[in-house]
This record gives C-alpha cells, structure tokens and sequence, in this order.
C-alpha cells in the first residue's frame, strides 16, 4: 500500500513539475487569444487502473483527432495541443485532475473522460467553472439527471435508444410477420439493462405481449435456467440486455434447448471480435445495436478510418471513435462561434451554438435536447454471410436484415 | 405457475449442475480433511486448468479432453510441491487461518498470471458440438453438460475407490481422522499430507476442464466460484467428499427449481442462506462427521 501510495505521490509531483513548466513556456507573455498560440485542450482519462483498456482506445481517438486537424492547418488557423493527465480510474484524481487543467494551466478547452463514474464528477468540475464539457462516454440516465448545463454526450445515442431502428422496423411489420411475444433476459447493470427495456417499453407500447423478464446479476455464470424459462415460453423474439460473457452464455444455452426464435437481438457481445470465435458458424442472424462500425457512410467516417489506420496501424473501435466524435463536436462549435478560450462569454457561444444545431460526425449526423441527451439512434446490425453487417437504418445498410432467422 | 415440461427440464439442468458443482467442490474439501487448510486457490486453478484447454485446443485443435492427459499429472505434482515447499511453513497453531491468506495470494499470482499471458479478453472453447443436444423424456440434455456430468461422475468415483480401497486411500482417511495416530502406527503423514494436497488440485484439473466445455472464462472469473464451493463443503461437512457431494447435489437442484418461481439474483443466494442456516443449526454439516464437531 504504501509503495503505491508513493508512487502516486510522485507521479502527481511530476506531473504538477511538467504542467508548470509547460504552462510557463507556452503561454508566456500572456493566455490572450494571439494567433500563434496554440490552443489547448485538457483531458484526464484513466491510462492506468480499472478502466485502462477503453481509457488508452479514447486517448488514442484524441490523438489522431489533434493530428487530422493539425494536418489541415489547425483550429481557426492555430494549432491543438492536447494535455492528457492520467486520473489511474480514479474519481477523486479526475476532479484535482480538471481542476489543475483549467485553474493552473488555463487550458482554453476541454474534453470529457472515460465512464460514467469519472464522467460525473469532471463534469461538475467543469460545470464550476463554465466550461463546455464534450464527453465521449457515459451513456447511463444518472449522467443526465445531474441538472448539468453544460454536458453533451457526444455519441449517436443513450442506452434506452439504443434499439429504436429495430423497435421501428418491428412495429412497421405486417401483422402476420410482427413477433407476437417477445422473452426479455437483462443484466442487472445500468447500461446493460437499459437497452433491453428501451426495446422494452417500445415493444409494449405497441401491443406486443412480454412473456419472460428476467434479471440477472452480473456475476452469474449458469444460464441454464434462465434459458429453459426462455424456451419453455416459446417467444417469438429473445431480447439480451448483454454485455459479453453473460450474451455468449446465453445464447449457446438457448442453443442446447433447441430453441428457435424468429428474432434475436442481444446488445454488445455480438459486435465483438471474439464472438464468432467463441459461438462458431451459429451466429447467422443474430442482431446487435452498435455506436459506431468502420463501415458506416457518413462523409468524415473514411477519412477517419483510412487517416487513424495509417497512424496506428488498426482501425478504430467504438472507444477510439467516440473520442474523435467528441474532438468533431468541440470543432464545430469553436469554429461556428469563432473563438478557444477559457472567458465565460466564449464558453457560452460554443454551449449555446450547440443547443441549437446539428454536428456531422464519424457517427453520423448529432443532436442533443437540453440535458445533453444525444437525439440519434444507434445503428443496428446482424450477423448475416458470416460476418456482421449493418441492416438498419435504411440509408446505412449493408444488408438486408434476414427476418425471420434462420435456425441456430 | 411453471409448466410440467419446463419443471422436468429444470430438473435435468439442476442435476447436471449439481454433479458439476460436486465436482468442483470435491477438492476443496479434500484439502481441509487432511490439512485444515482454506484453500482459496482452489477455483484460480480451475480456471488455469480450463485456460490451459483452451490454449491447448486453440494452438492444437486437440479435444480438451485430451489435455487431461497432461493437466492432472501437473496439477497433483503442483499441489505436493506447493503442500511441502508453503503449506508446511505456516505453524501449526495458526494453519487454518494463515492457510487463507496464503492461498488468497495464490489465487491472485494466478490470476494475474493468466492475465498477463492470455490479456483478460473473455474466452470460450469452440466446440463442433458446443450446442448439440440429446432428447431425454421431452427435456433437452445439452451434450457437453452430460460430459462434464460424465466427468464428475468418473472423478467422484475413482476418488471414492481410491479412499476406501487402496491403502494409500486407508493412510490418507487416518491421517484425516486423527493425525498422531495415524503417525504412531507408522504412516509417513507429511508424505500423505503432500499427496492428499495432490489429490485436490488433480480434481481441480478434471474440474476445470469440465468447466471449460461450457463456461466464457476470464482470469477474475474465479471469484464467483469460490463463494458457493465453500458454501457446499460447509454444508456438505468439512473434510467429507461424499458429503459435498450431495451438498452440491442438492444446492445445484435447489437453485435451479427456484429460479422457476424466484429472479436468478435470489435463486443464488441459495447457497448462503443454506451456509448461514448450517451455521446457525449444524455447524459440523449435514453429511460430514466427527471432524468438523472438533472446530
């Protein structure tokens, strides 16, 4: 304990020592808007502790953004510059994080970091402050129940609107072809379970029976039960508000009791890469709501993938692209109300040019409502020839979704 | 009210569950029979047994049946060496307790090895026959569920033949039920102490292979499964094999009918209401004997 505790100690020290004599070389005679300063941008993410893996996917989504700007002549004609402080996952850290970012080292700007965890408290440092606070992750209702006036949550859409497309499509279907009931099985996680009653709710509101809700907690590892609950139930349609092992579980237990659904539709474990290698040729047909997919058409998308491939040598995931959605957001804003700094009535223009337009992003055109609530959909898609393709929306697709499934 | 079908079903899956459990458990007890050691490790070496299937079935496409072959020899070597090189360093007077710490950092050595060697990404074996099942009176019997049960069952067995038939099996249940005594008549208790620690962590391979068959593994997953394996074994009776047995058994039924009535989060708690009420009620277990009595 106390080997960590000093090392925490001296990894603050340092950083303190590295911000200090950044700030003093960069902004030298003054923190005033002079064309050739350049603009600064601070984040805190969590590079290292619980939340390292999807914290270094969203540190790298904001490099390549920096450097595809830089590229083309900066922000307003000035450079970026991004100041990343490691928070180690830390809610704690990421306050004195923000606070030292836009107290100490007056960056002009800022970006949100990783998970709903850090997301609330960074944002209420930079709510303090005035600061516009872009997030790229932190999807969970008790992000925007926080009264925040500041925050928009810069991916296509909260937890609950994840299946809108698909809730669309079904309830767009001739009577005879509409499932006619559907068996729900969610984990208990905020996130998790949001998905399957956003499909939920929508599903019932337009008369189609639930015959199976089930809830399970997160550490559950048999699925027997719950899938012969699932199949005794003969559902039309198996809805899994999944996460991965939980989803891949599920699934081949439903497989063992033999049961057919029309229509399976599970969130995040089918867009992963391990799943084919996990289930094998049986995925055909299943369907999953995704944030982001290289393939996806939207005009800055190809630059992204072709431009962020060529610097790290892979294409970007959903974490990479939701930071560079956030980087487009903050773009957009600066360069409509003309101006990067810190002053309240800068600040201000860029919140409220925001409340009122539209960004075109890496996923697709963005809105928010007043609480910072994005007002897209997700994109769903399904696995279709062995590989997955997007079906829906209409303009976005790949495929044609395969309704009903073939058998599993 | 659940359908006749859908309860028979339940009832299937539950016994399918309880022989895995069973044998699961089978290890854990075995190691507080001869040695009153808490062996927290038990379930990181599942784990690495059915990391090692995985491995060995990604690399080689072998059936990770087949790697039985290799992991049960090395797992009862690993638990002598690690029975005669840790657990004979901890005093005597403090064993027990010690005995959890120690194996506590065993299962985290293990778990960050496992991470560190094959990243925490989440695995499955894939299987051509992962999802095939068999019909048996209406209810559906997945077939890498029956070969696990299979597995169970053979384990069980042989470790029950070997207790009571073979002499090393006598030395190792008098060694069990009172150490001095067993010393005073001539039998080597350190040397049947390190086999019996052996013994364990081979059913801690056969049981992570089964597991392998059907379970997504990660490196933390351990830690779901200790909870309920001393659950059983405190139930079943501390030391007794046959005990945890029917412990599992019966816990593995239990859960699997309450989830009909009950959500899945309550039909868990099964195993801690079952500890708690053991506790409280029996505290030597419903199926063990004399030993337990003694703590």
């Amino acid at each position: 304990m106390s080997t960590t505790q000093r090392l925490s100690w001296r990894v603050a020290a340092l950083a303190s020592a590295t911000a200090l004599t950044a700030a003093g070389c960069g902004s030298g005679g003054g923190s005033e808007d002079s064309p050739d300063d350049p603009i600064t941008i601070g984040v805190s993410l969590p590079l290292t502790g619980d939340f390292s893996e999807p914290g270094k996917g969203v540190e790298r989504g904001y490099k390549a953004w920096a450097k595809i700007v830089n590229d083309k002549g900066g922000l307003l004609g000035r450079k970026v510059e991004l100041k990343i402080l490691d928070d180690q996952s830390n809610a704690d850290r990421v306050v004195s994080d923000y606070e030292q970012l836009i107290g100490r080292d007056q960056v002009d700007l800022v970006f949100g970091p990783f998970s709903t965890r850090l997301v609330v408290p960074a944002a209420r440092v930079a709510e303090e402050y005035g600061l516009l606070f872009v997030e790229p992750a932190g999807a969970a209702p008790e992000v925007f129940d926080q009264g925040f006036k500041n925050l928009f949550y810069a991916a296509p859409a909260v937890a609950n609107d994840h299946y809108n497309h698909l809730a669309d499509y079904i309830l767009a279907l001739p009577e005879a072809e509409r499932p006619k009931s559907v068996a729900y099985a969610a984990m208990d996680d905020p996130f998790a379970q949001g998905t399957a009653y956003g499909l939920k709710d929508k599903l019932e509101k337009g008369g189609i029976k639930t015959v199976v809700d089930e809830v399970y907690p997160p550490n559950t590892t048999d699925f027997g039960s719950i899938a012969a609950q699932i199949a005794s139930s003969k559902a039309d349609m198996v809805v899994g508000g999944s996460q991965y092992q939980d989803g891949v579980n599920l699934i081949v237990a439903l497989q063992q009791l033999n049961y057919q659904p029309k229509m399976a539709a599970f969130s995040t474990a089918p867009t992963e890469p391990e799943f084919a290698k996990a289930i094998g040729d049986k995925t055909e047909g299943i369907l999953a709501p995704t944030g982001y997919t290289q393939h996806a058409d939207y005009p800055s998308n190809k630059d992204f993938v072709e431009k962020y491939t060529e610097q790290f040598g892979k294409a970007p995931e959903e974490d990479e692209a939701n930071a560079y959605t956030t980087g487009q957001v903050v773009a957009a804003a600066v360069e409509a109300a003309k101006c990067a700094s810190q002053d309240e009535e800068c600040q201000q223009k860029l919140v409220k040019w925001l409340r009122g337009n539209e960004v075109e992003t890496v996923v697709g055109p963005l809105k928010w409502d007043d609480k910072g609530r994005p007002q897209s959909a997700h994109m769903i898609q399904q696995w279709v020839d062995g590989e997955i393709q997007i079906v829906l929306p209409e303009e976005q697709k790949e495929a044609d979704l395969v309704h009903p499934k073939p058998k599993w | 009210m659940p359908s006749a079908s859908l309860v028979f079903q339940s009832i299937v899956l539950g016994v399918l569950l309880g022989g895995l459990y069973a044998l699961l458990a089978a290890g854990l007890t075995l190691y507080f029979g001869v040695m009153r050691v808490v062996m927290i490790a038990h379930s990181a070496f599942l784990i690495l047994a059915a990391y090692l299937a995985w491995y060995a079935h990604r690399e080689t496409g072998v059936d990770p049946l087949l790697t039985l072959l290799v992991t049960v020899p090395l797992f009862f070597v690993a638990g002598v060496a690690m029975q005669r090189l840790l657990l004979t360093r901890l005093r005597p007077a403090t064993l027990t307790m010690m005995s959890v710490l120690l194996t506590f950092s065993v299962a985290l050595v293990i778990e960050g090895l496992l991470g560190y060697a094959f990243s925490g990404t989440q695995r499955r074996i894939r299987l051509g026959y992962s999802s095939a099942s068999l019909e048996f009176f209406g209810a559906r019997v997945a077939v890498v569920k029956l070969i696990a049960f299979g597995l169970a069952a053979a384990a069980l067995l042989g470790l029950y033949l070997l207790m009571r038939h073979s002499r090393f099996g006598q030395a190792l249940r008098a060694t069990i039920q009172h150490r001095e005594a067993a010393a005073l008549v001539g039998i080597d208790t350190d040397r049947i102490a390190g086999y019996g620690f052996g013994l364990g962590l081979a059913t801690a391979a056969v049981g992570g292979t089964a597991l392998s068959l059907d379970t997504t593994i990660y490196p933390s997953l351990h830690w779901h499964w200790i909870g309920p394996l001393m659950a059983i074994i405190v139930v079943g009776g501390l030391g007794s094999v046959p005990g945890a047995a029917i412990a599992a058994m019966t816990l593995g039924l239990t859960q699997s009918l309450l989830q009909l009535e009950l959500s899945t989060t309550w039909a868990q708690t099964v195993f801690y209401v079952a500890l708690f009420a053991t506790l409280a009620v029996r505290p030597q277990g419903f199926f063990g004997g004399r030993l337990a009595q003694r703590f």
